[in-house]
């Protein structure tokens, strides 16, 4: 490999010394370059312990950028896990995907101690995330211990070194949680700080920086769509609209464990089926009343009623002006 | 109705499609780097001040009249390229600049470059993911040691992968001032974040622009004295200067307008 690249880029150089850093598996991680390509690594990291994903290895590809360390790298896992999606590239703040966050002091090994801290946080829907049930990650845990990589010929069940008996949790789990908490801390922040900051930018004099600020700003606010854009796809199912058609699947925008699509659709089977001798109008409240056991569905209900209302009054004024009856706007 | 029904689906699609929106983004913003990479160099040659009034309309009397009292103090600009790393890199080549022809002051400086890594490992550093930039950064001291010409400083710090070291490492540096006196500059810090987590998002990571308390800590971090002229739109018609630290003898003169740095000289 060393006479392949040039050894006076940064890139390679910082890449060689992480390559012998991470040469020997640890009990919790391990990554090196694939033979015959120094910009892309394979990784293997152990489950928490603790966790959904305990007795778990998982196995993924990180891919380096030509300006590595002074941009970030890629990770994407190629182990069904329940909380990453497979063959996509995850969005942690300390990958590709946040690229104004990450800091060129950061490594690989942060990279991996970063994914085993964020695996037993929530998804809440950001990209690449999956929210699975509990049984089903513990179920994909015990599996991913058979996986083995075509491309890089390393078992799971030899990746790692074993965990010994007296390893009690360890200094290194304590960092991966430590690690998580600050990125998770950063991502909330770092989206609204952004938006509110954008309008400041870097601009004074010319044009050009001041489309920056606009770039910046864009990017603020489709991090603050985010929450939205997930909550959204509920609502239109929700709503009962769309009702006439079979299968309004909800949640679109969020991925689903097979079993949660499952029980999805006995669900609204059931409701279908429940709905059949009161089908009658008063829509919104029936569409209230399908699911009360279920919280989260208030806001949409609400929702409802507003729009139904809306709805009603645009029909009442249309009739109105259709019959000529005058109304004395100006009170 | 129908608009909220077209927004939703908007929303809906933006789930979706927000992998390829992210990197659309992500390309957009690498577009007008680019864009400001090919308009500005990293650090320009030295211009007449009077460059500056050219970038203020005649009638935009506010700018006009600082820039006039600007004149009575200094002569020359250098620039820098506007992309949220102008300070460390008007300060890194205004100080080496300053030491050309004194080998007495570069040998003092070199001294406390050369044991700043220790003192950044002994915080917590890993070792060998800062001292590429450490090395980097002290390979610049030895070329100024060798006492070149101007151009060959202004040549590597306009070599994009030297450069950007150099920024990293006095970025690293700042960072390991405040964390060491985290203390102090706790109280200083808004929205209840840490001094650590304040390093994280504000100081470490690339183009993120400074502000005193990151002016203060490089300073006394390498014990050098840097003078500030604000200039912004403020009344009064003059231009008020900052010394960092305080009471300090500066050598190092930069021009702040808000959300950039340049050079100044006398």
């Amino acid at each position: 490999m060393e006479n392949k690249y040039n050894l006076k880029s940064p890139a390679v150089k910082r890449l060689m010394k992480e390559a012998a850093e991470l040469r020997d598996p640890t009990e919790h991680y391990h990554a090196q370059p694939l033979e015959d390509n120094l910009f892309e690594w394979h990784f293997s990291v152990r489950g928490p312990p603790d966790s959904d994903f305990d007795g778990g290895v998982y196995h993924g590809r990180i891919v380096l950028p030509p300006e590595y360390p002074m941009k970030p790298p890629s990770i994407i896992l190629l182990t069904p896990n329940g909380r990453f999606e497979v063959g996509k590239k995850i969005c942690l703040s300390i990958s590709g995907h946040h690229p104004e966050t990450w800091q060129p002091s950061w490594s690989i090994r942060t990279a991996l101690i970063a994914i085993i801290g964020f695996m037993p946080t929530k998804g809440e829907g950001a990209i690449g995330s999956l929210d699975y049930t509990p049984e089903e990650r513990r179920a994909l845990a015990k599996k991913s211990q058979d996986f083995c990589c075509e491309t890089c010929g390393c078992s799971m069940r030899s990746a790692l070194l074993a965990l010994t008996p007296n390893s009690h949790p360890s200094a290194e789990d304590h960092q991966a949680k430590e690690l998580a908490q600050q990125i998770n801390f950063k991502t909330e922040s770092s989206s609204s700080r952004q938006a509110s900051e954008s309008g400041e930018g870097e601009a004074t004099a010319s044009t050009s920086t001041l489309t920056q600020g606009d770039a910046s700003t864009s990017a603020g606010q489709e991090a603050a769509d985010w929450p939205q854009a997930e909550q959204q796809p509920e609502a239109p199912a929700a709503t009962g609209v769309e009702a006439s058609q079979p299968h309004a699947a909800p949640g679109t925008g969020r991925p689903l464990s097979p079993r949660q699509r499952r029980t999805q659709q006995q669900d609204q089977q059931a409701r279908r089926d429940s709905r059949e001798p009161a089908s009658r109008p008063g829509g919104a409240f029936a569409a209230a009343a399908r699911q009360p056991q279920e919280e989260s569905h208030a806001g949409s209900a609400v929702l409802i009623v507003v729009l139904t209302l809306a709805l009603a009054a645009l029909i009442f004024r249309r009739i109105y002006l259709a019959q000529e009856y005058k109304f004395d706007y100006e009170l | 109705m129908a608009e909220e029904k077209q927004e939703s689906s908007q929303k809906e699609m933006e789930g979706v499609n927000c992998l390829a929106y992210d990197e659309a983004i992500i390309a957009q913003q690498d577009r007008i780097q680019q864009e400001i990479a090919n308009s500005n160099p990293l650090v320009s040659d030295r211009q007449d001040l009077s460059v500056l009034q050219r970038e203020y309309a005649d009638d935009d009397t506010v700018y006009q009249l600082k820039i006039k009292d600007l004149h009575k103090k200094y002569s020359y600009i250098r620039k820098t390229r506007p992309d949220g790393n102008c300070f460390y890199r008007a300060f890194g080549f205004a100080h080496l600049e300053s030491h050309l022809d004194d080998s007495k002051e570069l040998q003092k400086f070199k001294a406390v470059a050369s044991k700043s890594k220790l003192d950044l490992v002994n915080e917590g550093f890993t070792e060998f993911t800062i001292e590429d930039f450490h090395n980097t950064f002290m390979d610049l001291i030895e070329l100024c040691e060798k006492q070149p010409s101007l151009q060959e400083l202004l040549s590597s710090f306009n070599d994009q992968n030297v450069s950007d070291y150099v920024v990293v490492y006095l970025r690293l540096l700042t960072s390991g001032f405040l964390q060491r006196e985290h203390c102090f500059f706790q109280h200083f810090i808004e929205g209840g974040r840490s001094v650590k987590e304040f390093c994280q998002q504000e100081v470490e990571p690339m183009s993120k622009e400074s502000d005193h308390i990151h002016i203060i800590a490089l300073a006394q971090a390498l014990n050098v004295s840097i003078l500030v002229e604000y200039m912004d739109r403020g009344e009064g018609g003059t231009v008020n200067h900052h010394v960092f630290p305080e009471g300090g003898d500066p050598r190092i003169f930069l021009l702040y307008r808000p959300g950039h740095y340049d050079i100044l000289y006398k």
